[in-house]
């Protein structure tokens, strides 16, 4: 199953773009709780937005954000049919990707 | 003028440092850039983010952010502006190990709107930062946060 959730709803001519993804955005200086280890950082880096084959949002983010990230966006005008696709990459180099139909 | 041997090394060295950096900065926002995630003080991060550019502060920057944050390990936030071309929009937190939390490069398509949930270690002030092609405009809002979003 894909990591990333997608929804996309109409407001006032507009389309609001709403993702969560499940990713454990770990900064480095946990500590696991039963060995005492550091848990290794582990987050996302880079999210991009496509619609319609054209890249509109480039995110470049740190361990600042939280836990399974929920981001939102609002695109202007979109029609029913087009095409999102949502793409992230971690830092241990995973990455993963998602595609949703405006509705 | 004789150059000798030492004044070259410290003037190529010089210039290939200048070099890197010009190179950096036009990719800065094609690509994750290690240096603006680094751990280090605010005003490292806000000088390296800036990049030159004067700062404003502006009221037409809207930054929705809880006054008191129970959990700071997940805090709600959206930014959005009336500020015309906006290019970026950036969420930095003072007080975090890791000052700048995202800096999401939004094309015309988009409206200047973002929004994310973000971990708060401590109280601080957030900023939110909007960047058009010749200034940023920023807005701080304190956090008040009760439980830290570093803790485990």
């Amino acid at each position: 199953m894909s990591s990333i959730k997608i929804r996309t709803k109409r407001l006032d001519g507009n389309t609001q773009i709403r993702t969560l993804i499940s990713h454990p955005m770990e900064h480095g200086r946990n500590k696991d709780k039963t060995t005492n280890k550091l848990i290794p950082a582990h987050y996302i880096q880079v999210l991009t937005v496509t619609h319609n084959g054209k890249t509109i949002a480039t995110c470049n983010m740190g361990a600042g954000i939280s836990k399974d990230p929920y981001f939102a966006f609002l695109l202007k005008g979109g029609e029913p049919g087009d095409e999102i696709i949502i793409d992230w990459v971690d830092n241990l180099g995973s990455k993963d990707s998602a595609k949703h139909t405006i509705t | 003028m004789k150059v000798n041997r030492r004044r070259f090394l410290i003037t190529s060295v010089a210039f290939s440092t200048a070099g890197i950096a010009l190179f950096k900065s036009s990719l800065a926002n094609a690509e994750w850039n290690a240096t603006d995630f680094a751990p280090g003080p605010f005003d490292a991060t806000m000088k390296q983010l800036l990049n030159g550019k004067p700062i404003v502060e502006t009221d037409k920057i809207d930054l929705n952010i809880p006054e008191i944050a129970e959990n700071g390990a997940l805090v709600p936030v959206t930014v959005s502006s009336s500020i015309k071309d906006i290019q970026n929009i950036a969420i930095v937190i003072e007080q975090n190990p890791v000052p700048l939390a995202i800096q999401a490069a939004l094309m015309p398509e988009l409206e200047p709107f973002l929004s994310a949930r973000l971990k708060i270690a401590n109280t601080s002030f957030v900023f939110a930062l909007a960047e058009t092609e010749k200034v940023f405009y920023s807005i701080k809002k304190k956090v008040k946060v009760t439980i830290g979003g570093c803790g485990g």
